[in-house]
């Protein structure tokens, strides 16, 4: 429990949209501000379907948003 | 502290108070020797009566208090309520309904074990309906742990 393995990097990409608030990224992809949060935090690791979602949002690839950090590579 | 979690810790203070209010009035019923099938099925009756009536009214009162500190955060402007559910909430309310069912499921297998060795039926219908309340407290708790420290 606590820190997911998946990466993201929802925080930059939406300095980088016109500095989008998390409430106008949770409407866009149909989810709870609180959602947003704990994404951001790593605290939840989103569906297949929400990650596409956030990914075509920020009109990025998949892979510029997630990331996958296997347990060996933590140090 | 998001709409899911203030109705859900609405539903941890009520089904504390109800399993407070079981245990008192079994208690008493045992000291003073009324420990009989009528009282212990109209406390059953009460209990469940309870369950309903406090669930509804603690989501409605969620909603209006909600309602009422956002209006004043917001200054009077149109109070935006996140009460849509999406998938990490549903997500956690399956984890902790998955919880509540090994407690209940847990609670109905002692229940039966006391009648199996020699306990009146009583002592199992008040175990079955004190080990229910336990299982729903006990969800409740693990869905605002999942929801403090994510998964």
């Amino acid at each position: 429990m606590g820190k997911s393995r998946i990466r993201n990097n929802i925080r930059t990409l939406r300095f980088f949209h016109n500095e989008m608030t998390q409430k106008e990224l949770a409407d866009r992809v149909g989810v709870t501000r609180q959602t947003i949060i704990a994404m951001e935090q790593e605290k939840y690791s989103p569906s297949l379907e929400l990650a596409f979602r956030i990914a075509q949002v920020f009109e990025v690839p998949l892979e510029e948003v997630f990331s996958y950090q296997p347990k060996d590579d933590s140090s | 502290m998001s709409y899911q979690e203030k109705n859900i810790t609405v539903s941890l203070a009520s089904f504390t108070l109800i399993l407070g209010f079981f245990l008192i009035r079994v208690i008493q019923m045992v000291l003073g020797d009324s420990f009989n099938s009528t009282n212990v099925f109209r406390l059953w009756g009460i209990v469940i009566v309870l369950a309903i009536v406090l669930t509804i009214l603690g989501t409605i009162l969620t909603h209006i208090l909600s309602a009422i500190i956002q209006a004043i955060q917001s200054g009077g402007e149109e109070p935006e309520i996140e009460d849509l559910e999406d998938e990490r909430d549903k997500l956690i309310d399956l984890r902790g309904t998955r919880v509540a069912y090994y407690f209940s499921a847990f609670g109905g297998f002692l229940a039966m074990l006391t009648f199996v060795i020699g306990q009146p039926a009583l002592v199992m219908f008040s175990l079955l309906i004190f080990f229910a309340l336990v299982a729903q407290v006990v969800g409740d708790i693990s869905r605002l742990v999942l929801y403090r420290r994510g998964f």
